[in-house]
């Protein structure tokens, strides 16, 4: 491909200053309604925390704190950093007709709506109430995420894949290289590339070299 | 019917402009490729001679022994060894060789070449700047 043509390429998808983020991912025709390419909305405040101070991970259990579910818990099933929400699981949901057609009236279902991070608390797991959690360092200088009240440890939720494969449990196929193997250190370090290596090896020799060629 | 107002009012009616022009639009006659490189030279009877030359052809060492396959285990950990850096290449390759010739005082900073040094990439196959290979 041209080189130029090649270094004039984008390297991730850009979105626009005041791009609104819904639930729906950016490529869905959901979120292309939302964001159609004209549109100037007001601007959404969210409240900035930084990368290192976010305590609500995907799995966790909290205890919504104020709306209409007020007081009871659920496991988090979505994060939204941009926008600082939090789904629960069949919790604060509205209901909505799913896969209407012109003359099928759709199905009835529960949609859960998104929390903000404020209205939401994570839950203390040896007293299943909510508490206050900060980070802190453990002896061995792991950072952990402590409830104020008790002083105990809120364990980080194991993360699923959303595959179903534990890696633990993964049992090797034919075409899959060991862990042994795979971490197995063979590199010694030369200036030779490995094209220079790859010939020396094989004994191929090679006087002629390239004409001088332009670009511009 | 939302969605419709909405493309009409970001695009005009009409083509797309801004979209790449390929050799799939334009008409019969219309002739472009798609940036292969030639493999020959067309000679002035409109022949088409291929140089073996420009033909690639792949160099494969003996895999006898070779224990990577394609895919890697999910049971792998991440790995430990720190990144390839040219700081680090040097140190492990260079500097030792010129820390023993300097304590043995035998170091010239005008022959810098026997330690791999390179003034100028004139002549080498494999040039690093501009570089001439495609991995």
């Amino acid at each position: 491909m041209r080189l130029t043509a090649i270094l004039s390429m984008a390297a991730k998808a850009a979105f626009p200053k005041d791009y609104r983020y819904g639930t729906s991912r950016p490529w869905t025709i959901a979120a292309k309604r939302l964001n159609p390419p004209g549109k100037k909305r007001r601007k959404v405040f969210i409240e900035p925390i930084a990368y290192e101070d976010w305590s609500v991970f995907k799995g966790d259990t909290v205890e919504i704190l104020s709306g209409k579910d007020k007081g009871k818990q659920g496991k988090v099933a979505q994060v939204f950093r941009h926008r600082n929400w939090v789904i629960l699981d069949g919790l604060n949901t509205h209901f909505r007709y799913i896969g209407k057609t012109a003359d099928y009236r759709g199905t009835y279902i529960a949609s859960e709506a998104p929390l903000l991070i404020r209205d939401i608390s994570l839950v203390d797991p040896t007293d299943r109430k909510p508490t206050e959690v900060e980070w802190r360092f453990t002896e061995e200088g792991e950072k952990v995420r402590v409830s104020l009240r008790t002083g105990r440890i809120v364990p980080k939720p194991v993360f699923q894949r959303r595959d179903g494969i534990v890696p633990q449990q993964w049992k090797d196929g034919p075409k899959d290289t060991s862990p042994e193997d795979t971490l197995e250190k063979t590199y010694t370090p030369s200036l030779k590339t490995l094209e220079e290596e790859v010939m020396e090896k094989l004994g191929i020799e090679e006087p002629r070299r390239n004409r001088k060629t332009y670009w511009y | 019917m939302g969605v419709l107002n909405a493309l009409l009012r970001g695009l005009v009616r009409g083509a797309d402009r801004m979209a790449e022009f390929t050799s799939k639009r334009g008409s019969r006659t219309h002739y472009k490729g798609r940036g292969a490189q030639p493999t020959g030279v067309l000679t002035s009877s409109r022949k088409f001679v291929p140089v073996q030359a420009m033909i690639p052809q792949f160099v494969v060492p003996n895999l006898e022994g070779f224990k990577l396959k394609p895919y890697v285990s999910y049971r792998t950990p991440a790995g430990t060894e720190p990144a390839v850096t040219p700081e680090g290449l040097f140190s492990e390759t260079v500097a030792p060789q010129i820390q023993k010739d300097f304590e043995e005082g035998s170091f010239d900073k005008d022959q810098l070449e026997k330690y791999g040094f390179e003034p100028t990439q004139e002549g080498k196959l494999f040039k690093l700047y501009p570089k001439n290979f495609i991995r």
